[in-house]
């Protein structure tokens, strides 16, 4: 296991959760850690916990054993450890400006600095045009966008992003990648990045937790060491990117082999606290 | 070049439907007149005895006066009745437990008959304004309290997992996710219970001390003068549409965005 040398901002000490009354067992001796500003994927086929790992990080589930502590104390759920979800969870009857304020009013800013600091958000992911429009006149990649601008507006320590670009067209995918890559090397909050897309996590991440499923547990930690900044350095050229994702693709492979079938087949996971699919 | 078409061609459509609406009317009108000839004035009035029937009633005060009436108990009814629903609805649809235990109840009241209540209302309140506004409480109390309760009961976990995950207290999320996402559900609930208001009021005043519009409507029917009996009903009539309308348009005001939406498929 490769571990950071500073000390971890978010750490995971073998543990395990159980859904349906312990009938179903979604984690299983997970253990790993997240150091401060460190970008971390979390990559694996459906069924092996990724969403719930990312609930037990931010506290809106506990362990059923084991320990998640983020800066030494079991979380709890609040703008520091912002989430940012598969679809953008934006509240219809508020306007685009009205559901970032809606973070910032919980991060306990006043309603004039809250106007100010929403605009300026709006403004950096480019929608301050958008502020009084209302989510549906939106286009999906411009609503993800939102999103991510609700998560940054509330400065969080953590960004935990669930599958954030699963559901967008691969343009428009592309496009806010590489906007996350530079916001994040501009303010290097940790963020922990749930994806099945294993070019995705190469591409984003520093390093990746390989899961394998039912229950879920960790196959392995893989140090990603690719040039930075990637939004400069797009590292998809590179022989080392294709080694990586060779690497983990074989793991994944392996995986099938064992039994565990892949995303198509896994229909099976029971519908817990699961995202969308 | 398009856009600019549909829009003549959507006027052209418009227009077309409003000719026959017209057309309609015109033909109601004239089957009033022809079953005036046919079968006398006991059975279907002149419409123009009902046109004098009216600029006599409103001249003389007693349509007004009988408006004034209807509309106490109807505003009272319906006002206690959204209030006591939406509050009742909140609570129904908030907390799972209590909503489950009343259901049957809920269900098996709302089932029955509203017009079953008036004696039991009779002997409890009496026969003036205040067993009027019971009885029109009794009948648009449950369509409120029902569209509540599905309405809080029925949203959306997605938000209120994201505003968990933000750290949004208990009441944060009562107030500013819960409550805006029934806002659609409690504004329908709202509209069928002032239909069913106007309804039950005219029941009261038919069935109980007669009074208001009502209660023209019984004198008029008793002594078989349809021209005024007419007269009152085109009133209620108008009544009930411009309260339909104003509650419309109470529901583009505060759910503008789930109008768009629905708009949009």
């Amino acid at each position: 296991m490769v571990d950071v040398v500073a000390a971890p901002l978010i750490a995971l000490d073998r543990v395990g959760k159980t859904f349906k009354d312990g009938q179903v067992r979604a984690l299983d001796d997970v253990s790993f850690s997240v150091g401060p500003g460190e970008f971390v994927s979390l990559v694996g086929p459906s069924g092996c916990g990724k969403t719930t790992l990312l609930r037990l990080m931010n506290g809106l589930l506990t362990p059923d054993s084991g320990r998640v502590t983020v800066d030494g104390k079991p979380p709890q759920p609040g703008p520091d450890l912002a989430m940012v979800f598969q679809s953008a969870r934006l509240m219809p009857w508020r306007s685009v400006a009205g559901n970032i304020e809606f973070t910032l009013a919980l991060r306990g800013y006043n309603r004039r600095e809250s106007r100010d600091r929403a605009m300026a958000l709006l403004g950096s992911v480019g929608l301050r045009d958008f502020a009084e429009a209302f989510p549906h006149e939106l286009s999906g990649g411009m609503q993800q966008r939102v999103g991510l601008a609700r998560a940054l507006a509330v400065e969080p320590r953590v960004l935990l992003m669930d599958e954030p670009f699963a559901a967008l067209d691969a343009m428009t995918r592309e496009v806010l990648r590489n906007e996350l890559l530079q916001m994040w090397s501009r303010r290097r909050m940790a963020i922990v990045f749930v994806t099945h897309d294993v070019d995705e996590a190469v591409l984003l991440s520093q390093r990746i937790v390989l899961l394998k499923p039912r229950p879920g547990r960790i196959d392995e930690i893989i140090p990603v060491d690719l040039p930075e900044p990637r939004w400069q350095h797009d590292p998809r050229g590179n022989k080392d990117f294709a080694a990586i994702r060779g690497h983990i693709w074989d793991r994944i492979r392996g995986m099938q082999k064992d039994g565990a079938p892949l995303e198509e087949l896994a229909g099976a996971f029971p519908r817990g606290p699961v995202e969308n699919g | 070049m398009a856009p600019s078409a549909a829009v003549a061609r959507r006027r052209r459509e418009r227009q077309v439907r409003l000719g026959w609406q017209v057309a309609a009317l015109v033909a109601l009108v004239a089957g009033m007149y022809a079953l005036n000839a046919a079968a006398g004035k006991l059975v279907m009035p002149s419409p123009n005895d009902v046109v004098l029937a009216s600029i006599k009633m409103w001249g003389d005060g007693s349509m007004l006066t009988g408006l004034g009436q209807t509309l106490t108990v109807l505003v009272l009814g319906f006002v206690i009745s959204a209030v006591t629903g939406i509050i009742g609805g909140v609570l129904l649809g908030g907390f799972r437990r209590l909503g489950e235990i009343l259901d049957p109840f809920v269900n098996a009241i709302n089932a029955t008959p509203g017009a079953a209540f008036i004696p039991l209302i009779i002997v409890w309140f009496g026969l003036y304004t205040e067993a009027k506004v019971v009885l029109v409480w009794n009948a648009a109390f449950f369509p409120i309290l029902i569209n509540t309760t599905a309405g809080v009961a029925s949203t959306n976990r997605d938000l209120v997992e994201m505003a968990r995950a933000f750290g949004a207290s208990r009441v944060k999320l009562f107030w500013q996710v819960m409550l805006p996402d029934a806002i659609p559900s409690i504004l329908s609930g709202l509209r069928i219970g002032a239909a069913v208001s106007t309804v039950g009021t005219v029941i009261a005043e038919l069935t109980m001390a007669q009074s208001g519009l009502g209660g023209l409507l019984a004198t008029a029917g008793n002594r078989f003068q349809m021209d005024k009996y007419f007269a009152v009903v085109i009133v209620l009539m108008i009544l009930g549409t411009l309260i339909t309308i104003a509650l419309r348009f109470a529901e583009r005001r505060l759910a503008r965005w789930r109008v768009a939406l629905n708009e949009e498929r």
